[in-house]
This record gives structure tokens, sequence and C-alpha cells, in this order.
């Protein structure tokens, strides 16, 4: 990590001798924190690969303001505890805008160290409402919320009239969160909810939970949670069986379900974001992302990348580095972004944000059904 | 019928999980019989032989392998190589230097050994969760159509032969070798044996390594089973071996037998009768009352015979 850091510094102040700017330029360091290892570091992947991006291009465009933005980048492991050592990590090294954190359960507890030390945060991907609920000022999003997923998820089910849903989770706030929101979602349809359980993240043994499916004879399963878990739910089901259509939020779509489940994910429902890098006025941005090797379809990718951008934008707006000046600023504005307009209301969450049915394949590819 | 059906079918998935938590029990209830000590770094070595066997099969089928049997006696034997020097190495590293020292001395060179194993791992496979082929598909149903329907697979029966394999040897071995009379010398008493001219450290050595080659057996039985591997795969099934260990009577190979089944059955009777969420509640609720009665497990005999 620091070795990275330390590369930026020496490739920017390379670039400024090159320019023969001849003093050095302020610098505007912009935090980057998500998972760099760990179970879900595939979804880090997405937000370091997207925020890289943007900082980069802003730079060439001439940085903001004047000045370079600077990438510093932590690993929280998509661990609460580890969540609160970057995030105070984030304060003595004077960083003041962040991207991140990825996990709901990593960015509540960092979100209140950055409201308190007055950092500005922006999450590309944690989707919990109860980020934003709490009259926050310096906490914003580029992604949905549960509130808004979770009801999309439910009446997709609905609309394919169900005898009997499950609804299985992984008790943490993002997976149980979201669970909720269907199963109210499906209860106000009146669709039967024959189940609703937790299971713990981690385990590995799923052929209990199987055969209870099994024997409630349910004909579609939820699953709250991230695709460790739901990949061998579903290859488990498959071994033992059980004949139900299976729907995730967009913590289980991406392509390491395939390698876990294989054929068994074939025909598994996901509500992701719209894929943006689909957009004509993205495919700029994606043959950039495509000229690096990197896969801009995640979808954290462009998030992160608006993320950036928004930090960017509102500082240039505000012409002012003070976060809360910042934050001011992306509160008054529309800001075209590569994730569409984004306007924010009172506690930083975007005013309209929609989220997509997408069926699974088994070969990682996805197809939008509604 | 369809609750008898259901009944079984809980049964036979906790036998299944139950009879891999003995093999990887065996390990430790083995070390702690001979020295007294726990071997908190198991679980990574079973791990490890995942890991080794996922290698050996995916090295196979890059070279156009094929047949079924020679992949699977193939990645068995590998796991089994690489687990079991693991494990010899873990003894000449991490206990052989600090043993007869305070206790707690080994227990904290034996955790630092499966941190160190296990974020080795991270850096050298990565930390995400890598896929285990489905070598062996299919099985029987029972029931009728149309109602619940009772599936055995062919790697739910895999498992419970591999296991009944494994444990009949080691039986024997115990009984009936050289080695294995000789372990039995050093547990009961370790300074007297060493006196009568046994090579307690070659005895040490070897307990280790039959420890490591059976959770190597339990690694690639359960990679296949559960379908995905991970760093942090040895660290749980770790804890519940080690916990069937103990519900068992540590140091007794019939207890951790005995003990893994229970945990398993345990296990699958609570997710299916009550909640996932009560599983681990009930299985360590049910090592407390035991040990409240009977503190030295089922079937564990205090200084009389530790294995």
């Amino acid at each position: 990590m620091k070795m990275s850091v330390k590369k930026l510094a020496t490739a920017v102040s390379t670039s400024i001798a090159l320019m023969g700017a001849g003093h050095a330029a302020a610098e505007i360091q912009v935090g980057i924190a998500g998972p760099m290892t760990g179970p879900v570091a595939q979804y880090g992947d997405m937000q370091f690969s997207g925020a890289r991006m943007a900082i980069e291009q802003i730079n060439a465009n001439g940085g903001v303001m004047g000045e370079k933005l600077v990438a510093v980048e932590y690993d929280d492991v998509c661990d609460p505890k580890q969540a609160v050592t970057v995030a105070n990590n984030l304060v003595n090294d004077g960083v003041r805008f962040v991207v991140g954190h990825l996990c709901s359960s990593s960015t509540q507890p960092a979100s209140d160290i950055y409201e308190d030390e007055g950092i500005l945060m922006v999450t590309p991907a944690s989707t919990s409402p109860e980020i934003t609920e709490r009259g926050y000022e310096l906490v914003f999003r580029t992604i949905g919320l549960d509130s808004m997923q979770g009801p999309v998820a439910g009446n997709y089910i609905a609309s394919l009239n169900p005898e009997r849903v499950a609804i299985v989770h992984d008790k943490q706030q993002y997976g149980e969160g979201i669970a909720t929101a269907v199963r109210d979602t499906l209860k106000d349809k009146g669709v039967e909810i024959a189940m609703f359980e937790g299971i713990t993240a981690g385990d590995k043994d799923f052929s209990s939970l199987v055969t209870k499916l099994k024997q409630a004879d349910v004909d579609y399963v939820y699953y709250g949670g991230y695709h460790p878990e739901l990949g061998l739910i579903l290859r488990q089901a498959r071994q033992g069986d059980l004949d139900a259509v299976f729907m995730g939020p967009e913590g289980v779509g991406n392509k390491d379900i395939n390698t876990i489940a294989g054929e068994a994910a074939e025909g598994l429902l996901v509500t992701l974001p719209p894929s943006f890098d689909q957009k004509a006025e993205n495919q700029e941005l994606v043959k950039a992302f495509e000229g690096k090797g990197e896969d801009p379809s995640g979808p954290f990718v462009l998030t992160s990348y608006a993320a950036v951008q928004l930090i960017a934008d509102g500082i240039a707006k505000a012409e002012s580095t003070d976060p809360f000046d910042v934050a001011a600023a992306l509160r008054s504005g529309a800001y075209e972004t590569p994730i569409g307009t984004v306007e924010y209301d009172k506690a930083g969450d975007m005013k309209s944000f929609e989220f997509v049915v997408y069926e699974w394949h088994s070969d990682g590819s996805k197809t939008p059904v509604n | 019928m369809q609750d008898l059906l259901y009944f079984s079918q809980q049964l036979i998935n906790g036998l299944t999980i139950g009879s891999t938590y003995a093999l990887i029990a065996i390990g430790y209830t083995m070390v702690y019989g001979i020295i007294g000590m726990i071997n908190f770094a198991h679980g990574e070595i079973y791990m490890i032989g995942a890991y080794t066997a996922l290698i050996a099969i995916t090295g196979l089928a890059s070279l156009g392998v094929v047949w079924l049997p020679l992949i699977l006696i193939v990645a068995l034997v590998c796991a089994m190589i690489v687990s079991s020097s693991m494990g010899w190495a873990v003894e000449r590293v991490a206990y052989r230097p600090v043993r007869g020292r305070h206790r707690l001395i080994p227990l904290i060179s034996a955790i630092g050994m499966s941190i160190f194993l296990q974020n080795y791992v991270h850096l050298a496979q990565g930390s995400r969760n890598i896929g285990f082929p489905a070598l062996i598909d299919g099985g029987f149903t029972f029931g009728s159509d149309g109602a619940f329907q009772m599936s055995l697979s062919y790697m739910q029966i895999t498992i419970f032969i591999t296991t009944l394999i494994c444990m009949t040897a080691l039986s024997l071995f115990i009984a009936r070798s050289r080695t294995g009379r000789a372990c039995r010398a050093v547990s009961q008493d370790l300074g007297m044996a060493n006196l009568l001219g046994i090579d307690t450290n070659r005895i040490i050595s070897a307990t280790f390594v039959i420890g490591a080659a059976l959770a190597a057996v339990a690694g690639l039985l359960l990679g296949m089973y559960y379908g995905s591997v991970d760093p942090l795969f040895g660290f749980i099934a770790g804890l519940k071996a080690f916990t069937a260990a103990v519900l068992g009577g540590i140091g007794s190979i019939p207890g951790a037998m005995l003990g893994g089944l229970i945990l398993g059955v345990s296990e699958s009777m609570t997710s299916g009768y009550l909640s996932g969420e009560y599983k681990d509640v009930v299985s360590f609720g049910l090592l407390i009352l035991i040990l409240l009665f009977k503190p030295t497990g089922l079937l564990g005999k205090p200084e009389v015979e530790k294995i």
C-alpha cells in the first residue's frame, strides 16, 4: 500500500517536473477505502479500478482548480473493525475526501469517524438505508438504497405469481436489511412467505437448509447477502434436487459466483444497478478501461468513477477544498456523471436511482428481464 | 412417511458432515493424547490439504486426464503428502523447540503457526473463494414424485465409505502395529517410554503426520462436497472438529469419532427443525452441558488411556 502511494507520488512529481511547472503544485488527496483482500475483494477491484481511472482522467484534464488529485488507498477487508482502523489512519494522514467504503457494515462505523473529523465520504456501493438516516452532513452515495432495491426484487417475484417464497439472509446489516425489504414488499402483495431464516456468513454446509427448502416446497428463494454463500447454496441445492428459482441483490452478481456454483448459477435472478457501461455516452470511457485491460462492466466500477468525479466537481463548484463547502455544493446542483445526472437530497442520497432485474448465466454473462 | 423421509434426509446430512468433523478431530485428539497440547494449526493443515487436492485436480485436468479414479487417487495422495509434511514441519518448528516449557508457550506458537499458514495461503492463492469441480455427481432418490424426495448422493456415500476405511485403518494401526503400540506407550508415560528405548521424538512426529494425513482426506472430501475453498476454510472446520474432540473426550480416538457424529447430527437437526440461526447455539450448548456433567467428555478417561 505504502509502495503504491510512493509510486504515485513519484509519478506525479515526475510529470510535474516534465511539465516544467518549476514549483510543486498543491495536491488534493482522495482516499479510496475498500476491500483489497478478503472474501469480497472482487468488488474492491471494481471500486479501485473505477476510482483510479477517474483520478487519472481528471488529472489528465488539468486536475481540479489547478491541483492534482492523488489517490491514497486503504484496505478494510470488508471488516467493520478494520474499517474503523482505516478511518483513523485516513484522519491521521490528513485525507479529507474518501471514496468508500464498500460493505455497508464497514461504511457505517467508518462514517461516524468521518463525520466527526470533517471528512467527506462518498460510498459507491453501500446500499443500507441506515447509513444516510442519521442526518450526517458529509455522507453521500452514488448507489441506490436497499429500500429501493428490495421493492424491485419483491415486485418482480410477486409478478411471477409464486405459490410459496422463502427468504434467507446472512444476518449482516446488508443482507438482513435487504431481505427484510423484500419480505415487506411481498407481504404487501399478499404472497405467502414460507420461511424467513438466517445463515452464518462463512459457513460452508447448507445441506440442512436445502432439505428444509425442499420440504417447504417453495418455488422462489430470495437470498440477502454476498456471493460466497449463495454460490454454495446454489450448488448444494442442485445436488439436493431442489427445484426453485433463486434471486439475490447486487452483492451476489459477479463472476465469482460462477466459479463456485458452476452450472447451478444458470437462471439466477439478480437486481443490479443498470449496466452503465452499455450507455452510448459512456463508450469512450469504456474504451479507456479496455485500453488498460480492465473490465468496466462490474456494478461498482462506474459508481466509483462517479464518486471521484463528484468530489472533483463539488470542489470546483464550491471553489474550496473544505469538505463542508463541498458537501453544500453537492446538495445544491445537478452533476453529469457516467451514472447519469446526479442530484442529492438532504440526506445525501441520490434523488433517483434505478435497479434492474437481470438473469444470470453460467458463463458469467447476464441478460435484463424487465 | 413424509416426516420420516425428511428426518432421514437431515440425519444423512448430519452424518455426512459429522464424519468429516471426526476425520479432522482425530488430529486434535491424537496430538493431545500424546503430548497434552492442542495443535491449533490443525485446521490450516486441513485447508492446505483441500488446496493441494484442488491444484492436483486442476493440473491433471489440464494434462487431459479424465479417468475419475486416477484423478481422485492422485489428488488424495498429493494432498496427504503435502499436508503430512506440513504437519511434520509444524511439529518441528512450533512444538519441538518449546516442548517441556510452560503449557502456554506451545499454545501461542501453534496459534502463530496457524496465522502464518492462513496468511501464506492468502498470498499464494489469493483470498477469493475458488470453485472445486463437482467430480462425483448424481445419486439415489427415495420417495414418490410430487412430494418430498429424499436424496442420497454418491458424494455422500463416498464420504461415508472413505471415513469408515480411514477409521478402521487407524484403529488397526494403533492396536496392532509396532508404531501404534509405541504411540500408546508414549501417551501413557512419555518419560518412561523414552527410558525403555522408544524414540519418542519419532513417535510424536508420527502423530502429527497421521493427524495431518487424515485432515487432508477430509480436505479433499469436503472441498468436493461443499464446492469451494478459501483461506479461511480451515478456521471454522477446525473449531468444530476441536469441539467434536472435546465432546467425545479429548485424547480418545473413538471419542473423536463419536463426538464428530453427534456434533454433525445435532447441527443438521437444529437447522432442520428449529432454524439455521440456532445451529451453533445448540451445538455449543450441548458441549457445555456434556462438560458440566462429564468434564472428560463422553469417552474420555482421565489419566488411564489417552489414545
